[in-house]
């Protein structure tokens, strides 16, 4: 059987700002101005060591994920988890390498993508599902679903900024539960609601999962991951130390923080 | 519960990949084919800001025509009744709202279009559509506020009596020209203002001036012969003047709106492209 994601050397370079500039945030004209006079000065000066404003997110990051697996995604904070999704989302761009994916791609990097306070329920389950990807004939199929699904029912002519949290990240993770993809990039979005509505969001995850649909899933709950996934990768410092059986890269994982958490 | 859509066993792989990626060529294709493909998604925004607009106001959509409207009888006192700036012949009202109805449009388009990427940054770092989609609803959704200040501007025509000619046929292409024109402008200020925030607070203001030098409060037969043309090069002048002649039957000035015309495709054009040189970086800069 062949990969439905192949990742190739995949790396991401990043600017980091030093301190005494500004973020790119707050960039504007004048700023850039100085900086293109600048910026050769420091270069010289600093003896064409410029690449120290540089970090890798992702170096050399190369994987393959066959269709209906769910692959999990591992790591310390900052290892590059959120980039790789990101990079495979296409919403920047990488540095260097390369990734073919073949398969209808839908991503779920936050919960509520687009969801505007002034809207109703109703109007924000559409609106968010377009967002997603969802063809308007889709979101009209799966609408009572979803509103059952997030047990909104009475509430679902409001408009969600009257919802408490728990209503509003109910609905937006109902919305996205619904999506029907080939391939679906998770990040995080599983630990939504109180304990009742994650297991529900579990149980979803595992009947999706049943669906055939191949899911690469960024979290930092190791029992889900021990749970949904087969295999798994685990990231340090933007490179894969492990990529193999989920336990296998949980029990990496696991052993190195304990290293470089534990006192000395 | 969902049926089974797909088994494993049934997995088809297509033999290309539906997408790549990697780091893209330093020229690139406008895509006007993948803008198509998310077409729902751009109806959706246009939807979405049409709803959101008038929420909880208590005067709602009359704000279309109540801004127009206000404005034009201040000018009628001050540049009419006072200056007596001269009109070609048209009442003061019906000249001073249609100058401002067309640049009322021309300008919220364009601002919001300009704002629109900045506006909607939770969407860009969160998923994936061709980003041309964002200022192109921004600037569309004044369609609606357009059209409903027309009722009035038809009432107006109606009201001083101004014959129904075939000119009226100009009407709806003048209206897709001042569109273009707005979307080739905010398509290539919102990509600006990404990386630069002053386009935000300079905007506001060029956009008076702009007004000013535009024949809004006079007509551009005021400006002598030897300065028209420099008048003409704002394509601006092009446009209003052909609504002008669309609907009182002043004499149409083909040189100007040809040359609105030829600038308004070029301009789209080029900021397309600029557009799409730079949306790579959109993610990380916003």
């Amino acid at each position: 059987m062949r990969p439905i994601i192949k990742v190739e050397n995949l790396s991401k370079q990043f600017r980091i700002q030093p301190t005494n500039r500004p973020a790119v945030r707050y960039d504007t004209l004048r700023e850039s101005l100085v900086e293109t006079v600048k910026s050769p000065l420091r270069r010289a000066r600093a003896n064409g060591k410029a690449a120290g404003d540089m970090i890798w997110a992702l170096r050399d990051v190369s994987f393959e994920v066959m269709p209906g697996e769910v692959m999990g995604v591992i790591g310390a904070n900052g290892a590059g988890k959120s980039t790789l999704l990101s990079v495979l989302s296409r919403i920047i761009e990488p540095t260097d390498g390369r990734a073919e994916l073949f398969g209808r791609v839908a991503s779920l990097l936050e919960v509520g993508t687009g969801f505007h306070p002034d809207l109703s329920g109703r109007e924000n389950i559409y609106l968010n599902g377009a967002v997603l990807g969802m063809r308007r004939r889709e979101i009209d199929e799966h609408f009572d679903e979803i509103v059952a699904f997030a047990e909104v029912e009475d509430f679902i002519d409001t408009a969600v900024k009257r919802y408490s949290s728990g209503m509003y990240v109910r609905l937006a993770f109902a919305v996205a539960a619904h999506l029907n993809p080939e391939i679906l990039l998770v990040d995080e979005v599983l630990a939504v609601g109180d304990a009742s509505f994650q297991r529900k969001c579990l149980g979803k995850m595992d009947e999706v999962t049943q669906n055939g649909r191949t899911i690469l899933l960024v979290t930092h709950n190791l029992d889900v991951i021990a749970k949904l996934c087969g295999r798994a990768i685990f990231l340090r410092k933007g490179q894969v130390a492990v990529c193999g059986p989920a336990q296998e890269a949980l029990n990496c994982y696991i052993t190195t923080s304990n290293e470089s958490s534990s006192p000395d | 519960m969902v049926s089974v859509m797909s088994n494993h066993e049934t997995v088809e792989l297509p033999d290309k990949p539906l997408v790549v990626i990697e780091r893209s060529k330093p020229w690139v294709a406008l895509n006007l084919r993948g803008v198509w493909a998310y077409r729902e998604l751009l109806y959706f925004l246009i939807w979405r800001d049409l709803k959101v607009r008038y929420k909880q106001t208590l005067l709602g959509a009359s704000w279309a025509i109540i801004q127009p409207l206000i404005t034009m009888l201040v000018f009628t006192y001050f540049f009419g009744k006072l200056a007596r700036v001269p009109t070609d012949g048209v009442p003061y009202p019906i000249f001073f709202y249609t100058g401002l109805v067309v640049w009322t449009y021309f300008s919220n388009a364009l601002i919001s279009g300009a704002n629109s990427l900045v506006g909607n940054a939770n969407l860009i770092t969160k998923v994936y559509f061709p980003r041309l989609i964002i200022p192109t609803a921004a600037v569309l959704s004044g369609l609606l506020d357009f059209a409903i200040a027309s009722v009035l501007l038809a009432g107006l025509l109606l009201y001083y009596g101004l014959p129904v000619t075939v000119r009226y046929l100009m009407f709806l292409p003048l209206v897709a020209l001042v569109t273009m024109l707005a979307l080739g402008f905010g398509v290539w200020l919102s990509a600006l203002n990404v990386r630069y925030r002053d386009v935000r607070y300079a905007l506001s203001f060029l956009v008076q001036i702009w007004m000013f030098v535009s024949p809004i409060i006079y007509p551009s037969s005021v400006v002598p012969e030897e300065w028209r043309w420099l008048m003409v090069l704002n394509p601006m002048t092009g446009i209003v003047e052909g609504f002008r002649a669309s609907l009182f039957g002043n004499p149409i000035q083909w040189t100007a709106l040809g040359y609105s015309t030829v600038f308004t495709v070029a301009n789209l054009f080029y900021s397309a492209y600029v557009f799409r040189r730079t949306e790579r970086h959109f993610a990380e800069l916003i």
